[in-house]
């Protein structure tokens, strides 16, 4: 029934179409002002990339930017030219050094090597509970960081790899973010998801019923892993310079509260929490560098934006720990149920009452 | 012979140190399932406390970094993790992760991200022989502080009034709270207790590396975590011995390990953490009584 | 009897969790040194009641007095320090622990810390089982010297108003007959109990009156006489959505 499947993909749409008219003004405003919608596009890609586990499965992962930089560095090294790569990494092995491949491929093989650490390092990482996986990831997080930083061949080490085309602006941007929203969206409404999602809110009861939680948990981690590698590369090439500094516990913090600001238990959470932090960095980042106010400038001193933005996900945690979103994902506006639809109960608060 | 104790002793003072970090974690999380990731906070907090007080006696400037551990650690507790006390894990977990950021940001905004030099207690990089070995006065202080701080917890927990209450609120807190035990007190202990691990650390750690940054607990901690985890959750036992396998695995790895891979000792550190945890998901001193409440 | 004050009065109490409503409307009495049984099938909301009232979960509506003061919404450690001890169901002794440490948490509420020590060493007289093993962890005992243990440790806040939580649950005949033979002295001795049970018959005899409780409601309640054999007994006891029950 068309009415029917219409409300059931509305959700999905009335983010996809979000997105695209964010972009078209966007793309009428000065290319500082775009700048900054297609990194806000690209965090939104890593948020939703984090979602599409974290949220699902009610495990928070702290080694979703490993992804990043994982897919980061392998497009990095298919789409540098080879001339840079004698110079820069002449110890990469020979068929790398002569690689110059098209940035789709490129970004499509970050995407897939991402998945497949995340394969390998999924399977040992699922079997743990909750408390235990999240603390594992972060030894993942580690890990990569002491082997991308160490691994001065491959990567450059401690180096910067400067020299990635820069060819991450709206037109290719917006099309991956709608692509990563929409698996988002597939992926929670199909049998696996919604599998998943149950073992959320009671594991015992999931896998008493005949559900393979770790299956489940696994099958989100990669394709979680898949999109944070696309975030990684799309951040590369917006910068055209990586350092693996910068795949470490800043990103890691941005990441995990625009997802807990925005709710950690929706697509539409993830979505708004990527697009909100956005802007209010965008605001601290103007504080920053300077804000002319009456005939003087009022700058703010450097770091004051990191400070704010971590007393704003602590105030969020305690004030509102479902965050903007609450779980809930768009509702259809028009007709009978026009409040938002709860996807699935809430219950941040274990307590007293089990 | 000789270089085999020293490694032995290298490999010791550095478990140990990993071993009271994780068990200042270990024991906020026994009583409330809380990971305080701003345990490293605290520790970072007594090193610029150190630089504070530059200039006082010794003993004086020790004590009021000291205090300060024990004081942020309270402020910590009552303002960031009370209201969110009964909350699940994942929410406390990130609630942590928010505290541990914003403290890291602030102090970068208060004293600058950039490294400051610290001179405390210069003479414990003195080298010493016992028994033929030659080690730092150092690391000899390490293990002594270590086994000391071991000790005393031990004897707390088993001894005192205190200590029994806050086993028993590891176990059961609803039961232990029906029975009178006032939750609010044995937290605030347990969170006392962990800014004195703290301290120790910070001591120990600062005048090994003379430096100050604001980052500068992050591998103590990251360590600290995994080890609790492989130790099994929950167990102050099992966070000890955890925080010391991995610290002593660091070590034995960075002896073991040919030249060109031993900057990667950690990953392999970490590797093996991941197998045993693929083993024993539970870790290897699973607390009993974990699921227990009322 | 209803004229002296009661020493427990419940009184339209509302507690749910969430969505699902476990009490609709529960008023109930115990008075002073009276032994009283609330007996229903299992999830009529009997434990949520002992819950409530040792002030583990808050209700959202209704009141409780303890001796003529509120208590309702008062923090767990407060309430037990008037003279309300629980014992939940399951027993929740500290396995981990000794039999003494678990007796030593029980006199946590009492000021007088000497002759506070002394009935631990009462306790361990008195019930010899936990006096041989008082150097054990308590997660080695049976299931009926746990119940024991975590009688005995109730008693030592010497509480007016002792509360039990299915304590035959789990155990055999025999074991059950000496919980209720404990139980029965100590009511004797003054202190008031309530108790809640799925095994009906057991209560009804011990107990001066019953309620029963279904669905989150008082059915109907009475003595071991004015029951036993009543068919509204079993109506009230089996029924589970009778007429108005249905009402949120």
């Amino acid at each position: 029934m068309p009415a029917e499947t219409l409300r059931r993909l509305w959700p999905l749409a009335a983010l996809l179409i979000a997105l695209v008219a964010i972009a078209l003004v966007a793309s009428l405003a000065p290319i500082v002002i775009q700048r900054r919608v297609v990194e806000a596009l690209i965090y939104l890609i890593a948020v939703v990339a984090l979602y599409i586990f974290a949220g699902n499965s009610g495990v928070l992962s702290f080694g979703n930017v490993s992804f990043m930089a994982v897919g980061a560095y392998v497009s990095a090294l298919l789409t540098l030219k080879p001339a840079a790569k004698a110079v820069f990494l002449p110890g990469l092995p020979a068929f790398l050094k002569a690689a110059e491949w098209p940035t789709v491929p490129a970004a499509l093989a970050g995407g897939i090597v991402a998945a497949l650490f995340g394969l390998f390092v999924g399977v040992p990482l699922m079997r743990l509970s909750g408390i235990a996986a999240s603390i594992a990831t972060f030894a993942v997080l580690s890990i990569t960081y002491v082997v991308l930083g160490n691994w001065t061949s491959v990567t450059g080490g401690q180096n910067s790899l400067f020299g990635l085309p820069l060819y991450a602006d709206l037109s290719t941007v917006l099309p991956w973010a709608l692509v990563a929203v929409a698996a988002a969206f597939a992926y929670q409404e199909t049998r696996s998801g919604l599998m998943l999602r149950a073992s959320r809110e009671d594991e015992v009861a999931a896998e008493a019923s005949g559900i393979d939680v770790h299956r489940q948990r696994l099958y989100a981690f990669v394709l979680s892993a898949f999109f944070s590698g696309i975030a990684g590369v799309l951040y590369g090439h917006f910068l055209g310079v990586l350092r693996v500094e910068s795949f470490y516990l800043d990103m890691t913090f941005l990441v995990v509260a625009m997802l807990v600001v925005g709710g950690m238990r929706s697509l539409l959470g993830a979505v708004t929490g990527a697009l909100v932090i956005s802007l209010i960095t965008e605001l601290l980042r103007q504080l920053e560098s300077g804000v002319p106010v009456g005939g003087i400038t009022v700058a703010a001193p450097p770091g004051l934006g990191d400070a704010v933005l971590a007393l704003a996900m602590l105030l969020i945690i305690l004030v509102r720990p479902q965050g903007i979103a609450a779980g809930r994902e768009l509702g259809w506006p028009f007709g009978a149920r026009a409040q938002g639809r709860p996807v699935s109960s809430d219950r941040i608060s274990g307590g007293e009452a089990k | 012979m000789i270089n085999l104790a020293q490694h032995v002793v290298d490999t010791i003072s550095v478990g140990g140190l990993y071993a009271l970090t994780a068990l200042g974690i270990g024991l906020i999380f026994g009583v409330m399932r809380l990971i305080n990731f701003a345990h490293g906070e605290l520790i970072t907090a007594v090193g610029y406390a150190l630089l504070l007080f530059h200039g006082w006696p010794l003993p004086l400037a020790m004590l009021g970094a000291l205090l300060i551990a024990v004081v942020l650690a309270l402020v910590m507790e009552r303002v960031a993790f009370r209201p969110l006390r009964g909350a699940d894990p994942e929410t406390l977990l990130i609630a942590s992760f928010a505290v541990s950021f914003f403290l890291q940001k602030l102090l970068a905004l208060t004293v600058g991200a950039r490294a400051k030099g610290i001179d405390f207690l210069p003479s414990l990089g003195e080298p010493i022989a016992v028994v033929g070995i030659r080690l730092q006065v150092l690391q000899l202080a390490t293990i002594l502080v270590v086994a000391g701080l071991l000790a005393g917890l031990s004897w707390f927990l088993g001894r005192t009034r205190a200590g029994l209450e806050m086993r028993a609120a590891a176990e059961n807190f609803r039961m232990a709270r029906l029975l009178g035990v006032r939750a609010d007190r044995v937290i605030a202990v347990a969170f006392a207790l962990s800014g004195v691990l703290a301290a120790a650390v910070a001591f120990l750690f600062v005048a090994q590396s003379g430096t100050l940054t604001p980052r500068m607990s992050l591998q103590l901690v990251v360590i600290a975590f995994v080890g609790t985890a492989i130790g099994g959750l929950g167990s102050l036992v099992g966070a000890a011995v955890g925080g010391f396998l991995v610290g002593a695995a660091s070590v034995i790895l960075q002896a073991v390990l040919p030249f060109e891979l031993r900057e990667f000792r950690e990953a392999f550190a970490f590797g093996l953490v991941i197998l045993v945890l693929l083993v024993r998901p539970q870790g290897l001193f699973p607390a009993r009584g974990l699921k227990e409440r009322v | 009897m209803a004229t002296a004050e009661p020493l427990l009065a419940v009184s339209d109490l509302h507690v749910r969790y969430g969505a699902v409503a476990a009490l609709r409307g529960v008023s109930l009495r115990v008075d002073p040194g009276e032994f009283v049984a609330v007996v229903g099938p299992n999830g009529a909301g009997k434990s949520s009641l002992l819950l409530t009232i040792a002030g583990a979960v808050k209700p959202q509506a209704g009141t409780i007095e303890f001796r003529g003061a509120p208590i309702a919404g008062a923090a767990l450690e407060a309430i037990v320090r008037r003279g309300i001890a629980l014992v939940p169901e399951g027993r929740h002794i500290f396995g981990t622990l000794t039999v003494e440490e678990n007796l030593r948490l029980g006199i946590t509420v009492r000021a007088d810390r000497r002759q506070a020590a002394a009935d631990i060493e009462d306790s361990l007289a008195t019930f010899p089982i936990l006096g041989q093993r008082r150097r054990q962890p308590a997660g080695r005992l049976s299931g009926g010297e746990q119940q024991q243990l975590a009688i005995a440790r109730a008693l030592l806040s010497r509480p007016t108003l002792l509360m039990l939580d299915e304590p035959s649950l789990g155990l055999a005949p025999a074991i059950i007959d000496q919980v209720y033979g404990i139980l029965a002295e100590v009511n004797a001795r003054g202190v008031a109990i309530l108790l809640v049970e799925q095994n009906a018959a057991r209560a009804l005899d011990a107990a001066r009156r019953t309620y029963v409780l279904n669905a989150g409601l008082v059915r109907l309640d009475g003595t071991k006489d004015t029951l036993l054999g009543n068919a509204a007994f079993d109506a009230a006891y089996f029924g589970v959505e009778m007429a108005g029950a249905a009402r949120p």
